[in-house]
């Protein structure tokens, strides 16, 4: 008994497999690849996905089905990880070798740290680096650790001036700010004009890096290994941002839960304009008293005296090393077809993100998104950070500096020094003061 | 319940002259009691004392999460592994990293130190009192009685990370409900978080509030221990109330608050989430506690594992060293443990 | 008047009279409380529930917010109401699953951690076995070292026995939580039990197992309750482990599930108190049957006999 029905089941999954490899030659014959046919990759992969999981989420899931039209045989598997855990989550699965995901959206900052660590496949030489030409180099300067390219621009975003026009023109302001003593003069009419406050500067250190790019700094120099972040010239920038809170041009900002606070005073029109990211835009549109899209105005960050910028920030795909060789091919074809022209163009149509390729500014998709077309002035401005492995601990003491400088009254020079000192003990020890 | 009226009457008399011999009776004895322990025995030494052992060696070296392999190998996606040795390879460093922590080289131990003594002392000591307090009053027979339990311990039913939010909104300079409520009173609003002292109360009032169930949840089914006979017989003699708390009620609780109060505060001393989610060290860190401190230090980017480790065996020395105190300074009143 | 139905019928058989005794003396208690002291106690309680449920009457009141109303420059108790905040979270998340995945976990543990730690503290408590005293030691030690330190050594042991992303890491994990506690607490109350009622069942032929699991355990219920929510809450809202060893969201827990509406960049507080209010009622409905357990006052009745 038990022996037929065990001959039965192996027939059966015989004629199983003979039918499915009958469906997988038809899509062949559909499909127009002539190198690999996509229904032959059979794969399960998982993919931990850091983005918003409401706004966001669904559209990459959207994606991941379209995927599957052309690879039916891969399967998905699909995890949000919020944000803020998952740099730490991949890392202590990685290091165990033991439950880290194939595939990874990481922050651009980690890609270094994860490639010195052994974590992730190297890309070059395969397909996905096939037209590296066509992605932003800025983007792209984030996977690359070592001489080698370790992942694939997912999308690209940096500080904007972000304002509402309806406000500014009650002020009698024509045009956004385009340098800070604008931005101040502004601001001062702003707060005298209507009801609202001007801007919000939010003491946090990444928000802090558009003054001090503003004025020629940086955080370390990595050509020369040197520590740059006392120099005079970001001393000069705190003190801009400095002076438009003492001057009442600015709020006084919290010195806890500064960005919420910041975000609902903007979006319930209490304060006429921030420095924030495309990431906002969604929830900016989605407040009900803001007056949606029209009503929001996005700008370059205003310019120092040296010039213009904002930190460029973003997201990758990346391979985990752990996962065995022969899934692979399967993993390729799914970040290519991710971080494809079409795929970043539906993305952007979607949720406003802003593609890494060239090529996909050209689609109509993009080139009619508002936000888009607003954004991509402001991240051709932005300013790469240094991506080396240890960029992560970079904005731990600048933030600490921030609250010191900006709401403890602390010298901008004395604070900056502290963190050089920082830097140097626990950053960069290679590094030269 | 049955089991109850099964009980063998405590007048049974004794004298079964077949009593197994000393030794044979001891060594049942620790036959069972080691069987009793030997699972959480298992499960402790696997999961917790093998890493605080490698926690004590690491502290002695230099290792991190990028030096901690031999050599880093790279995966190319075409196929094929390089391997490089590491240049720099952990090693051992003896007391290096006891030397850069307690010299404020890396990080600030000393502050850190002195709040968590503050934040610990002032919650222990609120949560105890208020805790008793409470408890002794819904001890009491009165209307509502169950009522009042119930919402008392409500505040630990909801996961701590949605109070520590919630606290924190209650506190936000700009909209929260503490600012509002203090203006309506006609004072100014507080910048809570832009000093030191206001900042740590702020955590400290979660705390609290956090805290307090617990340690009336744990007094009330103490005070069930105490034989209710004593009450009488004190009434008859005509004890007053607080001469009948006093002299029977914080007595009979001494087992169960010696162990509240010795465990509420090595957990006050180690409490994460509340310093991380409520205050954000802020400002500028200085509302940190080492537990928080040691986590930003070691674990934020590359992850320094020596370093996280050394701040782990300070902490555990110090909280020994106060469990000795303690355990002597309970041992002039008479032996506990 | 609620304290009396809340002493479980059975007791009354063997501690009859102490009970009665103990009534008169309560009912006399609350007839001499002078209308003063019943004001300053009731008055007292009622301040002290009010800011209990102050925080979570935030919690509650912002779940009936759309989201842009939570966070506002006007403090309002009401704004908008809607229960869409309930429906988004039970529909279209996972969270009945992570409901069923907590009530699994906090469960197990529970259960375990009770059985364990009863064991441990009852040998502790009553035989002078070698190892006694460093024991108790141990389970302190096992509290002092911070978490966070502890995490990442844990999951590699996690990983070498396989149990990544299962409930079991965590219901392992959870124990070494709350078992050292339990343990402590519930020696501390055994010790209040005299020991001449396990003389007396030992006489009677039973084992020390016996004795423990069928004489002593009945006895010592209200610390059985104490550790009971311990144990139960410990595993309902832990957030750090859960973080560590869960990576799908059908294995998710619910307090690390919440976590999922608070990311970094746009915070959904709407569908966090939502989630939270419904993470507290079972909780709060555990609470308000166990707590009559809390007082059986029958240990006083029952040993005195």
């Amino acid at each position: 008994m038990r022996r037929t029905a065990k001959g039965i089941a192996v027939l059966a999954s015989a004629t199983l497999a003979l039918s499915v490899a009958a469906c997988g030659g038809e899509d062949k014959a559909a499909n127009e690849q002539p190198t690999v046919d996509p229904a032959s990759l059979t794969a399960e992969l998982t993919w931990w996905d850091t983005s918003d999981p409401k706004n966001e989420g669904p559209a990459f899931q959207e994606l991941i089905a379209k995927f599957n039209q052309t690879y039916p045989n891969v399967k998905i598997n699909y995890q949000s990880v919020p944000f803020g855990e998952a740099q730490n989550k991949f890392k202590t699965a990685a290091q165990a070798k033991s439950g880290a995901p194939d595939i990874l959206r990481a922050e651009v900052a980690w890609v270094p740290e994860f490639a010195s660590l052994g974590y992730l496949y190297a890309l070059d030489g395969s397909e996905l680096l096939a037209d590296e030409a066509d992605f932003l180099e800025t983007p792209l300067a984030s996977n690359k650790y070592d001489g080698k390219t370790y992942g694939v621009p997912q999308v690209t975003d940096s500080l904007a001036l972000m304002y509402n026009k309806e406000l500014l023109s009650q002020a009698g302001i024509s045009e956004a700010p385009k340098t800070w003593a604008e931005l101040k003069t502004a601001s001062q009419a702003i707060k005298e004009k209507t009801d609202a406050e001007g801007v919000y500067v939010n003491p946090a250190g990444y928000f802090l890096l558009p003054f001090m790019y503003g004025e020629g700094g940086d955080l370390v120099d990595t050509a020369n290994k040197k520590i740059v972040i006392n120099s005079e010239q970001n001393a000069a920038g705190l003190a801009i941002a400095k002076d438009l809170i003492d001057s009442g041009a600015a709020v006084k900002p919290s010195a806890n839960d500064s960005y919420g606070t910041m975000m609902t005073l903007f979006k319930e029109k209490k304060v006429a304009m921030i420095i924030n990211g495309p990431w906002e835009v969604n929830n900016v549109q989605q407040a009900p008293d803001f007056g949606g899209l029209e009503n929001l105005g996005v700008a370059p960050v205003p310019a120092g005296s040296a010039k213009a910028g904002g930190p460029v920030g973003g997201h990758n795909y990346v391979i985990w090393s752990g996962m065995p060789q022969e899934k692979v091919d399967a993993a390729v074809a799914f970040v290519k077809f991710m971080s494809s022209a079409e795929s970043q163009a539906f993305l952007s149509e979607k949720l406003g993100l802003l593609p890494t390729r060239t090529s996909a500014y050209q689609l109509d998709a993009v080139k009619n998104n508002a936000t888009v077309a607003a954004f991509q002035p402001v991240v051709e401005a932005g300013v790469g950070r240094p991506w080396i492995p240890e960029a992560g601990q970079f904005f731990g003491p600048l933030d600490q500096m921030a609250t010191e400088v900006l709401i403890q009254n602390k010298d901008p020079k004395a604070a900056l020094d502290t963190v050089a000192d920082k830097y140097k003990a626990e950053v960069v020890p290679a590094y030269e003061k | 319940m049955t089991t109850v009226t099964a009980d063998p009457a405590p007048s049974t008399p004794p004298g079964r002259s077949a009593r197994p011999s000393r030794l044979r009776r001891s060594w049942d004895k620790h036959w069972y009691a080691w069987a009793m322990v030997l699972p959480v025995v298992i499960v402790l030494a696997v999961l917790i004392f093998y890493p605080l052992f490698r926690g004590i060696w690491l502290s002695f070296t230099s290792l991190t999460e990028a030096n901690q392999a031999a050599e880093i190998c790279t995966r190319s996606i075409t196929g094929g592994e390089v391997c490089a040795d590491n240049p720099n390879k952990w090693e051992f460093v003896g007391l290096d990293n006891y030397v850069r922590v307690l010299t404020g080289e890396v990080g600030d131990f000393w502050q850190w130190t002195g709040t968590t003594l503050i934040w610990t002392f002032v919650c222990v000591a609120f949560h105890f009192g208020l805790g008793l307090g409470l408890a002794t009053m819904i001890n009491r027979p009165m209307r509502f009685r169950s009522l009042y339990r119930v919402l008392l311990i409500l505040p630990w039913a909801v996961p701590a990370f949605v109070s520590a939010f919630a606290w924190k909104f209650i506190f936000n300079e700009r909209f929260g409900l503490a600012n509002a409520l203090l203006t309506a009173v006609g004072i100014d609003p507080v910048s809570w978080f832009s000093d030191r002292w206001t900042a740590l109360l702020t955590a400290i009032v979660t705390n609290i509030w956090l805290g307090v169930p617990f340690m009336m949840v744990a007094l009330l089914g103490g005070m069930q221990t105490i034989p209710g006979e004593l009450y009488e017989a004190a009434e008859i003699d005509g004890a007053s109330a607080w001469q009948r708390f006093k002299n029977i009620t914080l007595p009979g609780l001494r087992p169960v608050s010696m162990t509240v109060v010795l465990l509420g505060t090595i957990w006050t001393f180690n409490m994460f989430p509340i310093i991380f989610l409520v205050t954000e060290g802020q400002p500028a860190g200085q509302s940190e506690i080492l537990v928080t401190g040691a986590y930003r230090a070691a674990f934020e980017g590359i992850r320094n594992y020596s370093l996280a480790s050394t701040y782990g065996v300070l902490i555990l020395s110090i909280l020994l060293v106060f469990s000795v105190f303690y355990r002597r300074a309970l041992r002039k009143q008479g032996e506990v443990w | 008047m609620t304290e009396k139905t809340a002493t479980p019928p059975t007791v009354t058989a063997v501690a009859g009279p102490a009970l009665a005794k103990t009534r008169a003396v309560r009912r006399t208690g609350r007839s001499r409380r002078s209308p003063a002291m019943s004001v300053l106690l009731h008055g007292t309680l009622i301040l002290a529930s009010l800011i209990a449920i102050g925080p979570i009457a935030w919690v509650l009141l912002s779940s009936l917010k759309p989201g842009y109303a939570i966070q506002s420059s006007e403090l309002t108790l009401f704004r908008d109401t809607t229960l869409a905040n309930y429906s988004y979270v039970l529909t279209e998340t996972n969270f009945p699953r992570w409901f069923l995945n907590s009530v699994i976990v906090a469960a197990f543990t529970m259960s375990i951690g009770i059985f364990l730690s009863a064991t441990t503290g009852y040998a502790v408590s009553r035989f002078n076995f070698p190892g006694r005293r460093p024991l108790m030691m141990v389970f302190l030690v096992t509290q002092m070292f911070p978490v966070a330190i502890l995490i990442v050594p844990i999951y590699t042991i996690m990983a070498r026995l396989g149990l990544i992303n299962t409930m079991p890491a965590l219901i392992i994990a959870y124990l070494t939580i709350a078992v050292p506690f339990c343990a402590w607490m519930l020696k501390g109350y055994f010790d209040s039990i005299p020991t001449s009622l396990d003389e007396a069942a030992a006489l009677d032929g039973c084992g020390p197992f016996a004795t423990f699991w069928r004489v002593v355990l009945p006895l010592a219920r209200p610390a059985v309750a104490v550790t009971a929510f311990y144990t139960f809450l410990t595993a309902w809202g832990e957030v750090a482990y859960a973080s560590a060893f869960i990576q799908t969201d059908n294995k998710f827990t619910l307090a690390y599930g919440l976590q999922q509406f608070v990311p970094q960049f746009n915070p959904q507080w709407e569908y966090l108190t939502a989630a939270a209010v419904l993470v507290t009622i079972p909780a709060g409905l555990v609470f308000f049957f166990a707590q009559k357990h809390l007082v059986s006052g029958l240990t006083a009745g029952g040993t005195k006999g």
